[in-house]
């Protein structure tokens, strides 16, 4: 189990602690810069644990900060640990904002009270923001309130240990609503000569709930889903008949009855309040690019560069992606740029070393192309090598998933107050983190 | 509306205790002894803010503890805050707070229960244990949950501050009996709690025997908790070893729902479950089971590159059992641009292990992405993608298609400048395994090696020397001038490692009737003289005798120059079968990271010495007393010029405090009475020279600009 959790800025140096155990001694911190140092000096691979003099380091970066725990056990759950530690840094995140080392020096008092409340003896506890919100109120202007109706006593909210411990009881809404967000994140890698290498959609059923008291939710989705193609319910979504699509590995939040889904292949749950992601899902069937850009680059050595690029939106007459971004990396040292395009707004950007063209809105079936041509330096130093970077592409395309997953209905039941409710669901495609087409 | 307007205003004034520089302890020590409760509060959070810049604050423990008796929640909260800083470095201190721990751990409100037991638990005095037997149990048996989930830790504190104590108060009976409770969060708590006991001393507690009895209670208790509770219970559920076919198959049954949880140590945790499960049952190669595995496993490949660290060095270990688990997810592994380095390394291993050897096409695709790899820049990643792409050749074995591999690897070393070492061992790794027939192979290798040979140090690391110069021996007729080529390694002789030298000795030996006989004699000498490696030297020294052996010396020599090497069959390393069962039982630990087994660590159990241990209540008293009264002289010696105007009635404020403290004693029987008036004299004594000094200096203080203040002031 972890020891305890270290608030370390850029350096390594602690910025907040909070010791659960004693088989680490208090000086192992103070290596902790040290060694990253080291490591940093021995290769560029620096792994996420460490080992020194039998204390384990793992840690995790965020914007400017490490999040360190230490343990001198080898028999520590690292999955936990990690999986925790990004869990600290969300629940940090609600409270605080931007979790950065400016922001923990401000709320260490905040930090503290939810570290206690959060790992106890190094096993972690209660997570749950909702609730956590509930019992560990924030911050000095809140103070004051709580201090003047003293009778209202911060006790633990009883859900806490519940098997409902996300939803606190007494949620009153005027008007009952639920809003569905379908988000498709196309990740795809495509070679030079234009052949998608991989391809995925990582997909996610954002919630925003406001329902009054405890609801009860079911969620139907379409026929192209997992819940229709097999009876058996051993296998799942593995059915071979009909174009039916297969989605990989659903990740659900926790309010849903996971053993009820394995075996009756129905979502149900019962929501925290506000927002939270419902679900995840992913799917790996070959799709076509849906902004694919044709680039030609020549490079003339020591003397200029020239670019032509061409990009099309392979999607359907209809619709539209908005937002487009292309982004073409070109040498470092690479000046003076000459473009010709057509549309949208083409720049360079010194900074990322690219060549970056904006679209706002991208109909689909249309093509639009530009060329650019910079200059590069006559004398030339030792060549350094520099990491090849592919070209990367961001979009973002409305009421358009590309799987064809859909909501069919969202059934609201709450047993006590019978109200109407009304769910609004919204889909949108967009491009994920890895996007990229690879330059020859 | 007067009387509100009063109490309001008693309420928000807040008179912000101001730092300055010089002050800081004492302005503290005024804001917490101040009427107003707000300002009582932002002193306490400012002594917080101290002790977390690492200051030493510990001199106002007394007057922090004064705060403790609020009926404000939020105060007691920064209260303990407070006192469980100290309770780590400052054990004596806290013992002063014995009393209010006791009587809060009876308070109606379970927060605060539950931070009264946390905390008492936490100080590593010995007489404090004594303490808290009664609290603990009570606790232990509290009807609120959240209470008894703290409590259940509270026993695994208090076992690692003091294991005869734990097991004479027959608390681990009760924590056992905890398996049994009706709230899922409390048995989570209950299994941490014992596993950890049980690491540190197996003795105490028959962990496997109470998981072997309780395991539908844990079942039944996995779907109705937190992620972190699912997490402890599984991770108790993998240790348990199911009787028959029958229950390991409704074990699976029963986990295998938690494979699609969010949190990604759940998914982990679930799977080592079910192939801790997996031998028992009949199931062949295309059961469901698998598929359900494989896309546990790929769904932690979307999640942060630590997550995602964790799970390529676990699917090693996986795939080694069953290799053939992901094959169909290929394109899942492939390297992203934006990937960090280490992710990027164990995903290139990981290409390569799950590959299906029997599978062309996906081999053939899987050699244009590696091949794509050698194109980067970052030495690390091109040197395990050429490394990766020998092991791919020889792993698909096919004679074209390592020729494919070869030419790829030819190409690589003719585009770029560096590489050279990776470049040859993969070469050699390649011949190696099609053997001496594949001649064109060997001839282009062998042109190749021989216009690097010509180049001085070529190759830098020691496994690429060795390979260069096993290539000169075996295939001596494909180069010209060897002699002068291994002449360049005898004179480094001395400088090489051990790998090179041996490799050295072996080719000359072997060639030692082409090479001139002075070489031979040379090295020889070399070997046995002038090496601290123990296996060169014995080796040297055995080829010598063989060689000056008379009679059958020749046939001797031949059988040792000419033996042939076996095929390499395949240069992914694996792990040993008993190695691997290991790994396959501590997945997801910090153990199956470094491929090392938890009991093969030489532990450290540190254990900071606790200099506080077995001495008496009062002797801590004393130094508590003591190091209070020491911290505040310091502090007040520092203070000085800042509050000369206090100087007047500096011992005033001093004895105060004195009395608080010996207020603070007075919470115990325990003290007995005629040692009051001995301990009393030293402090009185020192508060006397302090007094002595005070005055001292405010008459020195007066005569400078501070007068201005003092007279200001009356």
């Amino acid at each position: 189990m972890a020891s305890c959790i270290f608030f370390c800025d850029s350096k390594g140096k602690t910025i907040l602690s909070r010791r659960y155990r004693n088989d680490v001694p208090p000086s192992a911190i103070e290596k902790f810069p040290a060694l990253l140092l080291e490591a940093e000096q021995e290769s560029s691979v620096i792994p996420p644990c460490l080992t020194h003099n039998g204390v384990q380091y793992l840690f995790i970066q965020h914007n400017d900060i490490y999040v360190l725990t230490m343990s001198c056990s080898l028999s520590l759950n690292v999955a936990q640990v990690f999986s925790f530690l990004y869990k600290l840094v969300d629940v940090l995140a609600e409270y605080v904002k931007t979790v950065q080392e400016e922001s923990i020096r401000d709320n260490f008092v905040i930090i503290y009270e939810l570290l206690d409340e959060m790992l106890d003896f190094g096993v972690p506890q209660i997570t749950e923001t909702k609730m956590l919100k509930q019992y560990i109120t924030q911050k000095s202007f809140k103070l004051i309130k709580s201090a003047k109706k003293s009778k209202n006593v911060v006790r633990p909210p009883s859900q806490l240990t519940n098997s409902v411990s996300w939803r606190p009881e007494g949620i009153t809404y005027k008007k009952n609503e639920a809003f569905l967000d379908v988000v498709e994140s196309i990740n795809m890698l495509i070679a030079a000569n234009g052949q998608v290498l991989r391809s995925e959609i990582q997909g996610k059923i954002k919630v925003k709930s406001h329902l009054s008291g405890m609801p009860d939710l079911k969620l139907g989705l379409n026929d192209k889903g997992i819940f229709t193609t097999d009876d058996s319910g051993s296998k799942m979504g593995a059915s071979s008949k009909g174009p039916s699509i297969e989605l990989e590995d659903i990740k659900f939040h926790q309010c849903v009855r996971l053993s009820k889904f394995e075996n009756e292949k129905i979502i149900t749950f019962i929501p925290p309040d506000g927002d939270f992601d419902l679900m995840n899902y992913r799917l790996s069937l070959p799709i076509k690019p849906l902004i694919w850009c044709d680039v030609k680059i020549k490079v003339h050595s020591q003397s200029r560069i020239e670019i032509h690029c061409r990009a099309k939106a392979q999607i359907k007459k209809k619709s539209a992606a908005n937002n487009v971004e292309i982004l073409i990396p070109v040498p470092e040292d690479a000046d003076s740029p000459k473009f010709r395009y057509s549309h949208g707004s083409l720049k360079y950007v010194p900074e990322k070393s690219a060549i970056l063209w904006k679209i706002k809105t991208f109909n689909g079936g249309k093509e639009y192309s530009f060329a650019a041509q910079l200059g590069l330096p006559s004398m030339n130093d030792i060549e350094v090598p520099k990491a090849k970077r592919p070209i990367e592409v961001k979009f973002q395309i409305p009421y358009f998933t590309t799987s064809g997953i859909q909501v069919r209905y969202l059934k609201v039941h709450e047993p006590k107050l019978q109200y109407q409710s009304y769910p609004w669901v919204r889909y949108i495609t967009q491009s994920g983190d890895d996007y990229t087409i690879r330059t020859a | 509306m007067e009387k509100k307007l009063k109490k309001f205003l008693s309420n928000a004034t807040r008179v912000a205790p101001k730092i300055s520089k010089k002050g800081e302890l004492f302005e503290l020590r005024n804001g917490l002894v101040s009427p107003y409760p707000q300002t009582r509060k932002d002193a306490i959070k400012k002594t917080i803010q101290q002790m977390t810049l690492g200051k030493d604050v510990s001199s106002l423990f007394p007057d922090i503890l004064k705060n403790i008796a609020a009926s404000d929640v939020e105060q007691k909260k920064l209260v303990y805050l407070y006192v469980m800083n100290y309770a780590e470095t400052h054990p004596e201190l806290c013992i002063l707070a014995v009393n209010t721990f006791v009587s809060d751990a009876q308070d109606s409100n379970p927060l605060i229960r539950c931070m009264a037991i946390r905390t008492m638990s936490m100080i590593r005095v010995d007489k404090i244990l004594e303490y808290v037997e009664i609290p603990l149990r009570k606790t232990l048996q509290d009807d609120n949950p959240y209470v008894r989930k703290t409590a259940v830790i509270c026993v695994a504190k208090l076992f690692a501050l003091n294991k005869e104590l734990c097991q004479e108060l027959g608390v681990l009976e009760d924590l056992v009996s905890a398996l049994e409770d009706s709230n899922p969060m409390v048995v989570a708590n209950a299994i941490a709690a014992l596993s950890d006991i049980y690491e540190t001393d197996p003795s105490v507690v028959e962990l496997p025997k109470l998981i072997q009895q309780h395991v539908s209670q844990f079942l039944l208790a996995l779907n109705e908790c937190t992620e972190w509770a699912r997490i402890v219970i599984l991770g108790a559920l993998a240790e348990y070893t199911a009787k028959d076919s029958l229950e390991a198959e409704q074990i699976i049954d029963r986990v295998t729902p938690h494979l699609q949880h969010v949190n990604a140590a759940v998914v982990l945790a679930t799977i080592k479950v079910v192939i801790a499960n997996l031998p028992k049952i009949q199931v062949n190669v295309d059961s469901p089971i698998f598929s359900k595995i494989s896309s546990g496993l790929v769904s932690l490949m979307s999640t942060p590159p630590e997550m995602q660290y964790v799970a390529l060095r676990n699917i090693r270990i996986i795939l080694e059992r069953y290799p053939l688990l992901l094959s169909r997810e290929l394109r899942i592994f492939y390297v992203k641009f934006n990937d960090p380095l280490y992710v990027k390394l164990e995903k290139i291993d990981i290409l390569v292990r799950l590959v299906d050897p029997c599978n062309l096409k996906q081999c053939t695709l899987l050699l244009a992405e590696l091949k794509e790899y050698a194109m980067e820049y970052e030495s690390e990643f091109v040197s395990k993608a050429i490394l990766a792409l020998s092991q791919l050749g020889v792993k698909f074995s096919e004679v074209k298609f390592v020729r494919k591999v070869l030419d790829i690897i030819v190409d690589l070393c003719q585009t770029r400048d560096s590489f050279q070492d990776d470049c040859m061992v993969a070469m050699c790794n390649l011949i190696r395994h099609t053997g001496s027939e594949q001649d064109d192979m060997i001839t282009q290798v062998c042109s190749l090696a021989q216009v690097w040979g010509s180049t001085e140090s070529v190759f830098q690391t020691d496994y690429a020397k060795c390979n260069y110069i096993w290539l000169l021996g075996q295939y001596s007729e494909k180069f010209s001038n060897i002699d002068k080529s291994l002449q360049v390694f005898i004179d480094s002789f001395t400088h090489e490692e051990s790998l090179t030298q041996m490799s050295l000795l072996i080719t000359v030996v072997k060639l030692h009737s082409v090479l001139p006989g002075a070489m031979l004699q040379n090295l020889l000498n070399l070997a046995t003289t002038s090496t601290d490696e123990l296996d060169v030297r014995d080796m040297a020294i055995m080829y010598w005798r063989c060689l000056s052996l008379e009679g059958e010396n020749e046939t001797l020599i031949n059988e040792l120059c000419n033996a042939q090497l076996p095929q390499v069959a395949t240069t992914l390393d694996a792990f040993s079968p008993e190695l691997l069962e290991t790994l396959l039982r501590e997945l997801s630990l910090l153990s199956s990271i470094y491929y090392k087994p938890v009991s093969t660590m030489t532990r450290y159990r540190m254990r900071t010495t606790n200099a506080v241990k077995g001495k008496q209540l009062n002797e801590l008293q004393y130094m508590a007393r003591d190091e209070i009264m020491k911290n505040m002289n310091e502090d007040n010696l520092l203070d000085f010029d800042g509050e000369s105007n206090f100087a007047a009635n500096a011992t005033q404020p001093s004895s105060s405090v004195l009395s608080d403290i010996n207020d603070l004693f007075d919470f115990a029987p325990v003290v007995p009475q005629h040692l009051q008036p001995q301990s009393q004299q030293p402090v009185d004594e020192s508060i006397q020279g302090l007094s002595l000094h005070e005055k001292h200096g405010s008459a020195k203080t007066s005569q400078n600009s501070n007068t201005q203040d003092l007279l200001d002031l009356f």
